[in-house]
């Protein structure tokens, strides 16, 4: 092995969390290979967040013809539009299989930066109440943490990301270290006070909890609120890989950033039962290509971890890398959404928004809190806001001349939508295992997804919608519209759970370090590693996980114990 | 050379500081460009002069500018051309065709011979028959108004209208005061003074 293919450390995604790993392993010293399968991209170019509609070849509503024929799966994603769909995999290149009558939808990004470019931002930390529901109600196997074990390092990844918000001092959902929170408008300050009033204090709105600058941070700039997050941001006002940690890896000069990186799977050496590097397809030259490290760190999202994990089979594991458990590729869980309730708001029509506020409300869970609810275990939280109708509105009208088109220059009505995030359970019944006939555009084995929502599942959309209108009725809300559709796992981009941490290594695949427990210079810091899956948005406690092991990693490493 | 840069250069001058050769070679790809975008592919004349018409009756020019005036025909024209499945260009170019029958039983001309005022009772009941549609068919979530994708013929022309004119420069900008970096947000602004002031001319 030459000496440029063997480093310190390998990264594997440049991620929301490869793109940590990358800046806490190379500022603690390590020479840092960072894998990414997908091509650059350089903001200057690629961001598109300022290109009006009128620049666009069908004014925003996607090329629908490209749409359907290379990106059917990934366009049924909000934030792949006209836009930012470049930004996505082209379906027909990243083909996967699921089980008969179990759909699953996989929404996709590979290039540097990965999905951070278009995540959610929504930020959420973890409580007591998720890392002992198992335990508590004996589902799964119980978290090898609590909340004690990852808060200080949910205080370091957010004094660099920057959340903003409001601090409410709720048990089931802690607050950050926020920086100020941006404003509600009229309508949801209305709700918020309406909806404490009716429901006794257990219902509390607040604005959302997003990795959004509302001031300067760590030389980056606060948000100018131009609006589509997903298409990019030139003055780094949302925490993505590529606006945020990544710069600061390279800044060190450890880091070796190599796109166009297909992992095809991690080698490993049976004699010391250590990881001793990956194998390589160069995207663009087909190529093979190998590389050498003291420790690897998988964070190239949940499915693709395991997936190269299964296909790194040895003699010792047939059944994939550090798959003694058996529970590698099982219990793959997604937030239960796509229920709650509209209506439309009247009054307030001497007021409107300046401004696109990236960002809504969140409603922190309300159920199984204090008191037991009977229709189902654990929970969900609200997403959604306030706005007042744009010009759409006139597509359903039937007015035609100059005074239509004056009603439409004024902003209609409000609206005001609840969207819920309910907690999936962890179910073994759950999983993807490799097809063995199908191969991708660069040869590597495909997933097949079993995965199905549960009646547990069920019981909190049905209560997501019912709970939604009684609060829009509540505050006056006309016209009001429950939904609970049928999407299947998937629709929430949420995807965890394939590669548990865990006590016990006969029931878990990582230790509570996210090391693997077959191979020790082995970690997962991604969505695979969780155990339960809460109902809160999961980014930021996979951020705390990667620089909490990355810090075990080098400190175990610096006493020859890796 | 995106047709986006090419405008953009016209717009800022920069293609004066170009050689005269460069210059001519980009004077002339703008000019392909921006015909390629006019010419049409799917409507005829007179279906085309119908959709300029109609969708002029819908959005006229007032003191702010019309469908015409941002192309309103040529988007539709490129919508049915390369955005279109054959079911939704069929569906259109049939609700055209339905819109000078409709003309021919009621004033024994098609639509563009006209008056003004038989050209308004028929747009009238092409609206009264989306409403009768949008009845029969199965309920819209709220969520969903607007952006999914309408049977009904009028529904898609209005669609295109609306979307041609409120996603164009003059419209987003004039009508709407759509800002690409507003700067701020407020919550719970009154509306602007400027506003207030032309209504009360």
């Amino acid at each position: 092995m030459s000496e440029q293919n063997t480093f310190d450390a390998i990264v594997i995604g440049s991620g929301i969390t490869g793109g940590w790993a990358a800046k806490e392993l190379t500022e603690k010293g390590l020479k840092t290979l960072v894998l990414e399968a997908g091509r650059p991209i350089v903001p200057e170019q690629d961001y598109v967040e300022h290109v009006p509609q009128w620049e666009m070849k069908f004014r925003g509503m996607g090329d629908r013809r490209q749409l359907k024929e290379n990106q059917p799966i990934q366009s049924t994603c909000y934030a792949c539009d006209e836009w930012s769909s470049k930004f996505f995999v082209n379906d027909k290149e990243h083909p996967y299989t699921t089980g008969e009558g179990k759909p699953f939808r996989w929404i996709r990004g590979r290039q540097v930066g990965g999905r951070s470019i278009m995540w959610g931002r929504q930020s959420y930390r973890w409580s007591d109440f998720d890392f002992e529901a198992n335990l508590r109600e004996g589902i799964a196997i119980d978290w090898p943490i609590r909340y004690a074990d990852i808060a200080p390092w949910y205080d370091y990844v957010e004094d660099f990301v920057g959340i903003s918000g409001e601090a409410l001092g709720l048990p089931q959902l802690p607050d950050s270290k926020f920086l100020p929170p941006m404003e509600l408008n009229c309508v949801e300050k209305m709700v918020r006070s309406e909806v404490a009033k009716h429901f006794g204090g257990e219902r509390v709105l607040t604005i959302g909890r997003a990795a959004i600058l509302t001031q300067d941070h760590q030389g980056r700039a606060a948000c100018h609120y131009c609006g589509p997050c997903e298409r990019g941001c030139i003055t780094r006002s949302y925490f993505s890989s590529l606006n945020a940690t990544l710069p600061v890896a390279e800044k060190t000069g450890r880091m070796t950033l190599r796109p166009f990186s297909t992992v095809h799977s991690v080698s490993f050496d049976s004699k010391t039962r250590r990881a001793t590097g990956v194998r390589v397809i160069d995207s663009k030259t087909r190529s093979a290509v190998e590389f050498r490290a003291k420790v690897v760190f998988l964070c190239a999202s949940t499915l693709e971890s395991v997936r190269i994990l299964l296909n790194s089979s040895t003699t010792e594991f047939p059944n994939g890398l550090g798959n003694s458990s058996g529970e590698l590729g099982h219990n793959l869980m997604d937030h239960v959404s796509s229920a709650g309730a509209s209506a439309c708001i009247p009054g307030f029509e001497d007021h409107l928004e300046v401004g696109r506020r990236p960002n809504g409300i969140y409603m922190p869970r309300f159920r199984n809190v204090k008191t037991k609810y009977p229709d189902f275990v654990r929970g969900y939280g609200f997403q959604g806001g306030a706005h007042r109708e744009g010009w759409m509105r006139g597509i359903a009208q039937t007015g035609f001349g100059a005074e239509f088109k004056k009603s439409l220059s004024r902003p209609g009505p409000w609206r005001f939508g609840f969207g819920g995030f309910g907690e999936c359970l962890p179910n073994h019944n759950n999983f993807v295992e490799l097809n063995k006939d199908q191969v991708d555009a660069w040869g590597a084995p495909t997933l097949k997804i079993h995965c199905a929502y549960g009646e547990n599942e069920r019981a909190l959309r049905k209560d997501m919608a019912m709970s939604a209108a009684e609060m829009l009725a509540a505050v006056g809300g006309k016209d009001i519209e429950p939904f609970a559709a049928d999407d299947p796992p998937g629709f929430s981009i949420h995807e965890m759970g394939t590669a548990r941490m865990g006590r016990d290594p006969k029931t878990s695949v990582l230790n509570s370090f996210n090391q693997a427990h077959d191979v020790k210079n082995l970690f997962i810091t991604d969505g695979s590693a969780m155990v339960s899956s809460s109902c809160v948005n999961p980014s930021l406690t996979y951020m705390a996980l990667t620089a909490r092991a990355c810090d075990y990693a080098v400190r175990r490493m610096k006493k020859g114990e890796l | 050379m995106q047709r986006r840069e090419v405008l953009r250069l016209l717009a800022t001058g920069t293609v004066l500081q170009l050689a005269p050769a460069k210059l001519f070679a980009v004077l002339q790809e703008a000019r392909n460009l921006v015909q390629a975008h006019t010419s049409r592919q799917t409507l005829n004349a007179q279906q085309y002069e119908t959709v300029k018409v109609m969708a002029e009756m819908i959005i006229p020019s007032t003191d702010t500018p019309g469908a015409t005036d941002v192309g309103t025909a040529d988007f539709v024209d490129l919508v049915l051309t390369e955005w279109c499945d054959e079911l939704d260009c069929k569906r259109f170019l049939d609700g055209l065709g339905d819109v000078d029958s409709r003309a021919q039983s009621l004033f024994g001309k098609d639509f563009l011979g006209c008056s003004a005022a038989q050209q308004a009772d028929i747009l009238t009941a092409l609206g009264e028959k989306m409403l009768e549609e949008s009845k029969t068919s199965p309920a819209q979530p709220a969520r969903l108004r607007g952006y999914s994708y309408s049977p009904s013929f009028y529904a898609m022309f209005r669609r295109l209208t609306l979307t041609a004119y409120y996603t164009s420069e003059a419209g987003a900008t004039n009508e709407l005061h759509f800002e690409i970096v507003p700067g701020e947000y407020q919550g719970c602004a009154e509306p602007a003074p400027v506003e207030e002031a032309s209504e009360h001319q």
